[in-house]
């Protein structure tokens, strides 16, 4: 008997910035590169809509202009809007810095929280949103940059460097609760040269939490590696998302090929 | 006034649960949502969903602590009217669960809920993502076949319910339930109001019992 039928997830990743538009704050989608300048691809919604017609598995929300989520109304606003006009699970982070944030979160609909410097900041904080939500509903974000000495944990859009080594933090996370490893190369985000599945291997090795393994993905073979020399549980991507012209469910039929297990119809 | 026909969803309001999602879902369905938070609430009900998000204690607590559980009970134990449980409110449904040793379930189907053991790379807790669930023939009205996947996303798992209880079941290095039932009560491990078509269809049929 096989041991699990779980399938590998395809998740879009929504990169969301607050934008002036008229007399209104409205959150735009975006993309960038390599952490830099994010470009305007437009509305989150229209296009989390059409991610669920071509059966995405997941989506990721993050917000990325660093403000906290408490009080942001355009931010919870649109995690509202996304789960009453969408079916699907929804992961959401950029600005938690508590266990209350992520209550509020779940209470606008989120399913999943991702929280990255507040986890540096105070570790305490997993151990505490895992005893109350369950560990399933938190999900550290580990943001790498590549040096001599290995992969270093950076923060704040990979601004900073960390003293952690990412092999040393997916251990302390894991640790402490975190159910999940959202682990993202900044120097290939938006590249489309490829995951870093060497990173993505050796956390899969060392945890027993699923990975998502993030930044990269220009081609469906890198989706497929991703899976099979990363070891990732899912994969999520940005750029490749919202600029492929090719048919996302050629996509998948390729995955499926590589006799890869994921949903091809419901 | 309610118009003849319509569906009227009671969610059970404790404090522990995604009611947003849920409520969501059975109205794209057509149906009236309300959150139940006293008894008075399930008054023009017709079905009575009772969710869970957290860990089994945190929840037990709390539907406890809301003075719902009388509620419930009468609703369907004595009624037999239908209730939905979905994820914690499936588990609750148990005696115990090894994440909170010293709370109590309510008991109505038994048996405990147990960590999924996990130890494998292609077996990772907690089990989150789109797994097979295979229903039983006497599932049948649910009207999604025999197998179909949905959405999941937890760490421990009804291991051992009452013999025959169990309507549908899934696979991640142990086999568990991932549906019972008992008379009018329905529970499920998974969590169709993210599951898409297939969960919105497992929704409606929810509705038409």
């Amino acid at each position: 008997m096989t041991r699990t039928r779980l399938k590998k997830r395809l998740v879009p990743k929504l990169l969301i910035k607050h934008r002036l538009m008229g007399a209104e704050v409205l959150p735009v989608l975006v993309t960038t590169r390599k952490y830099g300048a994010a470009r305007d691809v437009g509305n989150p919604v229209s296009q989390a809509k059409i991610y669920e017609a071509q059966l995405a598995d997941e989506l990721l929300v993050l917000n990325i202009d660093g403000t906290p989520i408490r009080g942001d109304a355009v931010m919870l606003g649109l995690i509202e809007r996304l789960a009453s006009e969408t079916f699907m699970p929804l992961a959401v982070g950029g600005g938690v810095r508590s266990v209350d944030d992520f209550a509020l979160l779940l209470a606008h609909g989120a399913d999943k929280v991702s929280i990255n410097g507040a986890a540096l900041d105070g570790p305490e904080l997993i151990t505490a949103a895992a005893e109350r939500f369950g560990r399933q509903c938190v999900v550290v974000s580990i943001d790498f940059r590549m040096e001599d000495v290995g992969p270093v944990v950076y923060r704040d859009r990979a601004a900073e460097r960390t003293r952690w080594s990412v092999t040393e933090w997916a251990a302390e996370v894991t640790r402490r609760g975190a159910g999940e490893l959202l682990l993202t190369d900044a120097g290939r985000d938006g590249t489309g040269t490829g995951l870093n599945c060497e990173v993505g291997r050796s956390v899969a090795d060392l945890v027993d939490v699923p990975v998502i393994l993030s930044g990269g993905c220009g081609l469906a073979d890198h989706f497929v590696d991703g899976f099979v020399r990363g070891g990732a549980e899912a994969v999520a991507a940005g750029t490749f998302f919202c600029f492929r012209d090719q048919n996302p469910m050629q996509t998948r039929a390729h995955i499926r090929n590589a006799s890869i297990p994921i949903r091809m119809e419901t | 006034m309610i118009r003849q026909g319509t569906k009227r969803v009671g969610l059970i309001d404790y404090q522990a649960g995604n009611l947003q999602s849920i409520g969501n879902a059975f109205e794209h369905l057509g149906a009236e949502v309300v959150a139940v938070r006293e008894a008075g609430d399930a008054a023009n009900c017709t079905h009575l969903v009772l969710p869970g998000v957290g860990a089994f204690g945190f929840c037990a607590d709390r539907l406890s602590s809301s003075g719902l559980t009388p509620l419930v009970e009468r609703w369907a134990l004595e009624a037999g009217r239908p209730l939905l449980g979905i994820c914690v409110g499936m588990q609750l449904l148990a005696d115990r669960s090894e994440e909170s040793p010293a709370a109590e379930g309510l008991g109505w189907v038994g048996g405990s809920v147990r960590r999924i053991p996990g130890g494998h790379p292609e077996v990772r807790v907690p089990h989150v993502g789109w797994n097979t669930v295979t229903f039983a023939e006497s599932c049948g009205s649910f009207a999604v076949g025999d197998e179909a996947d949905f959405y999941f996303d937890h760490s421990y798992a009804y291991s051992d319910p009452t013999e025959g209880s169990t309507v549908a079941s899934c696979r991640h290095g142990v086999t568990f339930s991932a549906a019972v039932r008992r008379g009018s009560v329905l529970a499920v491990q998974f969590h169709p109001e993210k599951s898409q078509e297939v969960g919105l269809r497992f929704l409606r049929g929810f509705l038409s019992t």
